[in-house]
């Protein structure tokens, strides 16, 4: 009886640290992090910290997203425009790129900016005009 | 035993707590940044858990419901928009919003063959909708006032340049001409009483676009007051509108996208109650022959404006207006746009932005305006 209980335990541990390690890789990790949609649906979560190559496809599109040096841009895309890959590179609060032929859209989520002012006293925008 | 049921009681709890994490983001697609951010960090504090319940359809007590946020969203007249809502009735508020932003598209669109729009330009003359007829009325207003900078008759020469269909290139000269005879908004004929509208030249067609969005907004703003939301923010591709303040009090902060990069702001402006439209070079272009062609096409001359501005925005409480004066004053350039604004100073303010890299603000907002560039201030 003792045994199987800490088999039992043991296992649930094993449980709990393999869900660990998967939300730790699958980039639910603290810090800046770029949020990417695909019509309005979360594709995924990224930190901004580690540089990586984020490729989409849905359907019969194909995005590639690239974090590089904590920001993030696009970098190949085969939509008709092709306006996603001038965008530029994203960081900041509430930057987005959108490529709307795919209804992409990459959006930047810092961690610390609940607050309207971060250090530097930088302010930090509601939302862009443009 | 009893170590057993402590480690499945503690872990209990772990699951469930992940498993919402999960479950919140698949669900909620339309969720915040700030609750996804709750959720993803898993550091979601009380107050932002309840952000999301209270989202949702369970009536909450007075304090939380009251910053309770609500954002959608869409993809909409050719951009990307998202709405957002404060308070108890942010969800009605944010869903009927969004039916209009799809309603109103569904009117205006130049492309979509059953728009009101696009028949009337099939057929030169129709019976428009109030809000069609609205919109044509503030328009041609609007041309007379800017002295035709704002034109809905440019149409057939957005099309030469291959705008609307994205498919670019430069028009000779002969087709500019031919076009530029029909880009003459004062041979739009429109009665306000029956709604009729007419053209007085053959193959004359006009486009909203260059106020459609700015309307929205403030429908928008309408429509939240309606549901009895008091703090509200959406940005429609770009063009911002604001209701009231945030929930904390304070004033909303826009930053302005600098025209030369994308990284950058020109500034931070703090609002309430206003609309904040941007217009430049920037935003759709095409190059040819190594010379890039943008989307503000000067009505005078059938080509791209070159006045010496690369950005304009108006900060108005009429969105309608900020809309349509943010690409009439990058026509204008800088000197005339000064002009325009001292003549209608109890309508808009403006920040307008020179090719070498001078910032010009109105005085009405010149110190709503946070900014690391050196600031010539407009007086009346």
């Amino acid at each position: 009886m003792k045994k199987r209980d800490i088999l039992l335990a043991g296992g649930i541990v094993l449980v709990a640290l393999v869900m660990l390690l998967v939300m730790h890789v699958t980039g639910e990790t603290k810090g800046d992090q770029v949020q990417i949609t695909v019509n309005g649906e979360i594709y995924g979560t990224y930190p901004l910290e580690k540089d990586q190559t984020i490729e989409v496809t849905e359907g019969e599109f194909h995005n590639v997203i690239r974090i590089e040096n904590g920001q993030a841009y696009m970098k190949e895309a085969d939509c008709p425009d092709g306006y996603c890959k001038e965008q530029g590179r994203i960081s900041g609060q509430k930057q987005t790129i959108v490529c709307l032929p795919h209804k992409l859209v990459v959006e930047v989520i810092r961690q610390n900016d609940t607050d309207s002012k971060t250090a530097g006293d930088e302010l930090v925008p509601d939302t862009i005009a443009k | 035993m009893n170590f057993k049921k402590a480690l499945i009681v503690c872990l209990i709890p772990a699951f469930v707590i992940s498993g919402c994490g999960k479950t919140t983001k698949e669900e909620v697609n339309n969720t915040t940044n700030q609750e996804t951010l709750a959720q993803v960090s898993g550091q979601g504090t009380g107050q932002d858990t309840e952000k999301t319940e209270s989202s949702g359809t369970e009536a909450s007590s007075d304090d939380e419901s009251q910053d309770a946020e609500v954002s959608r969203d869409l993809f909409a007249m050719d951009t990307y928009m998202t709405l957002t809502a404060y308070g108890e009735h942010a969800q009605e508020a944010v869903d009927k919003a969004a039916e209009r932003v799809e309603a109103l598209d569904a009117l205006l669109s130049t492309g979509d063959e059953n728009s009101e729009i696009h028949q009337l330009n099939q057929k030169g003359e129709a019976t428009l909708s109030e809000d069609g007829g609205y919109l044509v009325e503030r328009a041609l207003e609007l041309y007379d006032k800017t002295e035709g900078a704002f034109d809905i008759a440019i149409y057939p020469v957005m099309q030469a340049w291959g705008f609307p269909t994205q498919e670019y290139h430069v028009p000779d000269d002969a087709t500019l001409k031919e076009k530029l005879i029909l880009a003459d908004a004062s041979k739009v004929n429109y009665d306000k009483d029956t709604r009729k509208i007419s053209f007085d030249r053959d193959g004359m067609e006009i486009d909203l676009g260059g106020i459609a969005k700015g309307y929205t907004s403030s429908q928008i703003m309408q429509i939240y007051q309606d549901c009895g939301v008091t703090s509200g923010l959406v940005n429609l591709g770009g063009n911002v509108q604001a209701l009231g303040c945030k929930t904390d009090g304070s004033k909303w902060k826009v930053a302005i996208q600098s025209p030369d990069d994308t990284e950058d702001y020109l500034g931070i402006l703090e609002i309430e109650n206003q609309a904040v439209i941007t217009s430049g070079g920037y935003e759709r272009y095409f190059e040819e022959d190594g010379v890039t062609y943008h989307h503000i096409i000067d009505p005078t001359t059938g080509y791209p404006a070159d006045s010496g501005l690369i950005s304009v925005t108006i900060v108005s409480d009429d969105g309608t207006l900020a809309d349509g004066l943010s690409t009439s004053l990058f026509i204008m350039g800088e000197e005339k746009a000064a002009q325009f604004w001292k003549e209608n100073s109890e309508k808009f303010e403006t920040i307008m932005e020179t090719a070498d890299g001078k910032l010009y603000v109105t005085e009405g907002i010149a110190d709503s305006l946070t900014t690391d560039m050196e600031v010539t201030v407009i007086n009346k």
